[in-house]
């Protein structure tokens, strides 16, 4: 702190400019997670006198408002948090400074996140050009009172032989959402909007069957019949065993499904474990629990990773600012704290921080999903790569096409670009 | 051909407190084959009931016959009228073959008849060349000929003109005057034609109907109105300039009356004594039309006025004096021959014919009989 | 050329300063990005390389011509410009009819009509998503009540067009009423009471003197609504992000997502530049039965 004082003191006598007028401009996403950050930074401004600006836009803004200014030599942005599929477009396009020496100089410890978080947002080829702000990893939302519902046990007893409770395998986990389709309520809802949307909750099922996106030399393996039986199995829970409606769902449409109670299951972002318990929205409190999508054998997992990084462009107009409030809002406290409100944790200490347990429960769960989970392949056309696989699968779903044919084209397009961007040979 | 009858017709707008009462419960008859003038000044009731004839406006009391049948519901286009509107209201994305033509189509004239009617019409009208014309090539007087040829062609029961001639130059106004007289003359269809403007009413019609403030003031010839208008209102109205209205009294000068005004006084002629003897010591209106004044006596009982000149409005075939009489008296205007040596400020002497005088009750503006 | 004296000179000259300001105005903000559009599609241009190194030539137009995907894109745009346009045309011109007529109470239903249009574009779509929520929406409650079976607006290809058609024109269509009664009440009334009295009956008194004195108007109206049409985004991406499958994949958020997913600059212009060579052609269409119905 003290060695902070000092640089960040002669900074000021160099520039010789009123300090204290400093802004740091920061764009972020309207979610949870922002808001608890806009809570704890009066702490910030008073401890460093900057102050800090956060333009909060809807997620589909952020893109389109950032890469202007990075493609500029000096944008507005002081800071700016990365959406892990941008990653490799910013890396490519050199929008982001690297952060090892101001880490090296501040001995900033990056040991602590978990390791997937760094290699998601956080590294690139070695280079540190993120530290890593929230994670987003998918995860099954299921109803633990149906689980727990006598006549359900019996029922399901009777109709398979075995015992009703949280599922260990992907196969039993389709087999529950095909039991719990009856009298009005869903199995399952989905979240079958394009691109996105329904791209990140199909990777959940690729990764359940045991598929993979890509071989080790960057060669789509996605239309593997893993893949094509995925996307049959997703086919059947969108349409047989969910709300009508749900391929036009987004994720909040989805959730508020599975909030009225309508629904026995929904895989999605963890974040919205906590807006279960939010009686304000939901009429399931206390009767939701999120666990890791179930893969093949109960030692696997099928949850699909995902996360947002804190970076500093390289058009910042003041990136020794920037780096300040990173440093505090990556600090082990301010972390914590965020931890306290609510927010999903990337660092071990935090998961492992017995108050933040004793707050949250569902924390160890959390950090076991975040453990399994997958990655997507994230290279400099990984958005263009959601956009096409989002609209494959939609027609999938739609039945324009079929699972063989849809992933088949999603997969030609993938080699492409993967070939336009030198991964493939 | 048709006539058409208004029995106590009023048109009113709106309700209750704050209906206005356009058309005050006129009545009319207008016979067949006649040439009937609305005159009035703007806002009399003319054209309002001219459109309820045409029954563009509902008639809201009373009862509307045409040929004895009440036409009260009927629907305009069955009435069998034609209009002709002071702005043309020509179809503007209809050459003028078409103008003439839509009525005739929309009531399943067969075309050779069509096409006979138009070549006929537009032969007397002299618009064969702007035939292929739209409305907006043509200048206002062909569009006028246009409007008037979409009439004719439909041969009507009668013709409603309103104010046909008002946005024309007066060179083209008075040969359209002439050619609508010629018309009528040719057709005998009946037409009734709205105007503000007392020359074409002098001229044009077989009678006029002067209206003012929804009611009728006077119907009659052109000439009978002229020479006996009914009141202060119809003897300022026609001619111009209009007839000389002085505020005068009625005193008794020897064996007989005068009429007496500052600056003037007139004998009243033997012939009217009885009828304004009861009027003696009373306030009257004087009213001489300027051509009834003179330089030198004339007619059987001439009437010396002395006064000085205004001004002088020379005409080329008259001149008009605007005169004014003696001390603090009211001014006239006099229609002079050309020739005359005048001059502004000059006294003068004119004299009237008192046997063409007029008195008018100052009360209910009316004329005394006599 | 006619002797032009020193005076006419000046005159001009001095046109020339007094329009200046507003024709360099008018070339900067309007002239410039499309000039720079045009030339940036001949470059393979693309927002993680900016430069114009590598030229393209017809490339990108020649790549956007053979892409299926924006050739669908463009199919469904012309349905989707004619449903729209059509049906709002129809019902927009029966709605000014009848406010036209309207006697009392004008200011009110005018109102009401254009609430919708002050409405962002973004707001109705969700809005829409709201109502027509398969499960928790309103509509399909409504639905229920008369025993009708939950439908599907937005999950399934055909329907979820149409809904997309309807939300648009429930959006819009007060654009077409407000234009069209401008038009309505600017007609001359005389030309009416003229074909009254010549025996038209409503009908043909719409159709032959509404319907042609109109036309200046129905032109303009149907040309600003097109280009409208055309530039649909908003609600595509709101309600359903094209899907489901490509059944929404409506022009101008394609090239947005060229543009701002792939950051493919090159053949975003050149798609841009191929739409706007289709809009000025029907612009020029329209235009010219436009001017002859005025001559």
């Amino acid at each position: 702190m003290k060695k902070y004082m000092l640089s960040s003191l002669s900074a000021l006598a160099l520039t010789a400019v009123a300090a204290h007028a400093e802004t740091v401009n920061i764009l972020m996403e309207a979610v949870p997670d922002t808001t608890y950050i806009q809570q704890l930074l009066p702490e910030f401004e008073e401890a460093t006198g900057i102050d800090v600006n956060l333009e909060v836009v809807n997620y589909a803004e952020m893109h389109t408002k950032l890469v202007p200014q990075l493609v500029s030599n000096s944008g507005s942005y002081s800071a700016i948090v990365v959406d892990f599929y941008w990653v490799g477009e910013f890396f490519k396009a050199g929008w982001m400074q690297p952060l090892d020496d101001r880490i090296a100089a501040d001995g900033f410890d990056t040991s602590v996140y978990v390791p997937a978080m760094m290699d998601l947002v956080g590294q690139v080829e070695g280079t540190t050009y993120m530290l890593p702000f929230y994670n987003y990893a998918m995860g099954l939302l299921y109803r633990t009172d149906l689980l727990e519902d006598e006549a359900n046990k019996t029922a399901y007893m009777d109709a398979f032989g075995t015992e009703l409770k949280k599922p260990e395998t992907w196969d039993e986990y389709l087999q529950q959402v095909k039991f719990f389709t009856k009298d009005g309520s869903y199995g399952v809802v989905n979240q079958g909007l394009r691109p996105d949307p329904i791209a990140m909750e199909w990777s959940n099922y690729l990764f359940a069957k045991g598929g993979e996106f890509i071989d080790d030399g960057w060669h789509a393996t996605f239309n593997s019949p893993e893949g094509v039986a995925a996307l049959e199995d997703y086919i059947t829970n969108l349409n047989d065993y969910g709300p009508v409606g749900a391929a036009s769902f987004s994720f909040d449409e989805a959730f508020n499904v599975f909030s009225q109670g309508q629904a026995y299951s929904y895989i999605t972002y963890n974040f919205f474990r906590a807006a279960v318990d939010d009686a304000s929205g939901s009429a399931i409190v206390g009767k939701g629990e999120i666990m890791g999508v179930p893969g093949q054998t109960p030692e696997e997992g099928g949850s699909l990773n995902g996360a947002w990084g804190w970076a500093i462009p390289k058009s910042s107009p003041n990136p020794d600012a920037a780096w300040e409030f990173l440093k505090w809002v990556e600090s082990p406290e301010i972390a914590k704290k965020r931890a306290l409100l609510g927010g999903s944790a990337t660092r071990l200490d935090v998961f492992d921080d017995a108050e933040v347990i004793a707050k949250y429960p569902q924390t160890t769960a959390l950090k076991e999903l975040l453990l399994g989970s997958h990655n997507f392949p994230t290279f400099t056309y990984t958005p263009q790569f959601v956009e096409v696989l989002g609209r494959e699968l939609s027609l999938a779903v739609s039945g324009e096409k079929s699972a063989q044919e849809a992933l088949d084209a999603a997969a030609a397009e993938f080699d492409e670009l993967a070939i336009k961007d030198g991964r493939q040979e | 051909m048709a006539s058409i009858q208004l029995n106590s017709v009023s048109r009113i707008y709106g309700q209750g407190a704050s209906a206005v009462h356009a058309v005050k419960g006129i009545d009319l008859q207008i016979e067949d084959g006649e040439f009937m003038i609305f005159l009035g000044p703007s806002g009399c009731g003319k054209s309002t009931t001219l459109r309820m004839i045409a029954g563009l406006e509902p008639v809201s009391q009373g009862d509307l016959l045409i040929d004895g049948q009440r036409v009260n519901d009927v629907d305009p286009a069955e009435r069998d009228l034609a209009i002709v509107f002071q702005n043309y209201a020509l179809y503007p994305h209809m050459s003028v073959r078409q103008n003439m033509a839509f009525g005739l189509k929309l009531r399943g004239t067969p075309g050779p008849e069509i096409e006979s009617r138009i070549a006929g019409v537009a032969e007397t009208l002299g618009i064969r060349p702007l035939l292929d014309r739209k409305p907006s090539q043509l200048s206002g007087g062909q569009r006028q000929r246009v409007a008037l040829g979409r009439a004719l062609v439909r041969e009507p029961r009668a013709f409603l003109l309103d104010e046909p001639l008002s946005n024309l130059d007066a060179k083209l106004r008075s040969v359209m005057r002439t050619e609508l007289i010629k018309l009528h003359r040719k057709l005998g269809t009946t037409m009734i034609h709205v105007t503000h403007d007392q020359v074409e009413a002098m001229t044009m019609g077989t009678r006029i109907c002067i209206m003012r403030g929804g009611e009728i003031v006077q119907v009659g010839k052109p000439q009978d109105v002229y020479r006996d208008p009914a009141d202060t209102f119809v003897a300022g109205f026609l001619a111009t300039p209009p007839m000389n209205l002085i505020p005068a009294r009625i005193e008794a000068a020897g064996e007989g009356l005068a009429v007496i005004a500052p600056g003037l006084s007139v004998p009243v002629p033997e012939a009217y004594r009885a009828a304004y003897a009861p009027y003696t010591g009373r306030e009257v209106i004087l009213g001489i039309r300027p051509e009834d004044l003179f330089e030198t006596p004339e007619g059987a009982a001439p009437a010396a006025i002395d006064c000085s000149i205004e001004t002088v409005e020379a005409l080329g075939p008259e001149t008009i004096l605007n005169v004014k009489l003696g001390q603090g008296g009211s001014e006239l205007a006099a229609r002079l021959p050309a020739e005359g040596d005048w001059e502004v400020a000059r006294q003068i002497r004119l004299f009237a014919d008192s046997l063409r005088m007029h008195l008018f009750d100052p009360e209910t503006t009316r004329k005394i009989a006599r | 050329m006619a002797h032009v004296t020193t005076m006419e000179r000046e005159n001009r000259r001095f046109g020339w300063l007094l329009t200046a300001p507003g024709l360099v105005l008018l070339a900067a903000v309007v002239l410039f990005p499309i000039v720079w559009a045009g030339i940036t599609s001949f470059f393979n241009y693309s927002l993680i390389f900016p430069g114009y190194d590598d030229f393209a030539g017809l490339g990108n137009y020649a790549k956007a011509a053979d892409d299926g995907e924006f050739l669908h894109s463009a199919w469904i745009t012309l349905l989707f410009v004619v449903a729209v346009v059509g049906i709002q045309f129809v019902a927009g011109f029966v709605v000014a009819l009848m406010l036209n007529d309207a006697r009392r109470g004008k200011t009110v239903y005018y109102l009401i009509l254009l609430c919708p249009l002050l409405i962002n574009p973004v707001v109705v779509g969700l809005m829409w998503r709201m109502i027509l929520h398969p499960t928790l929406g309103i509509v399909n409650w409504l639905l229920g009540t008369v025993g009708i079976e939950p439908v599907n607006w937005l999950g399934a290809p055909d329907m979820a067009f149409w809904t997309v058609v309807l939300v648009d024109i429930w959006h819009q269509v007060s654009f077409m009423v407000v234009l069209l009664l401008a038009g309505l009440s600017a007609l001359p009334a005389e030309p009416y009471e003229a074909a009254r009295v010549d025996g038209a009956t409503p009908f043909q008194r719409f159709w032959h003197i509404t319907l042609p004195m109109m036309k200046p108007v129905i032109v303009v109206t149907l040309l600003i609504r097109m280009i409208f049409a055309i530039k649909t985004y908003d609600i595509i991406y709101i309600m359903t992000r094209g899907g489901p499958g490509v059944a929404t994949d409506l022009i101008s958020y394609f090239i947005y997502r060229r543009a701002f997913v792939s950051l493919d600059l090159g053949e975003a212009c050149a798609m841009a530049a191929m739409l706007l060579i289709v809009i000025a052609g029907l612009t020029a269409v329209l235009w010219r039965s436009m001017r002859q119905v005025q001559d």
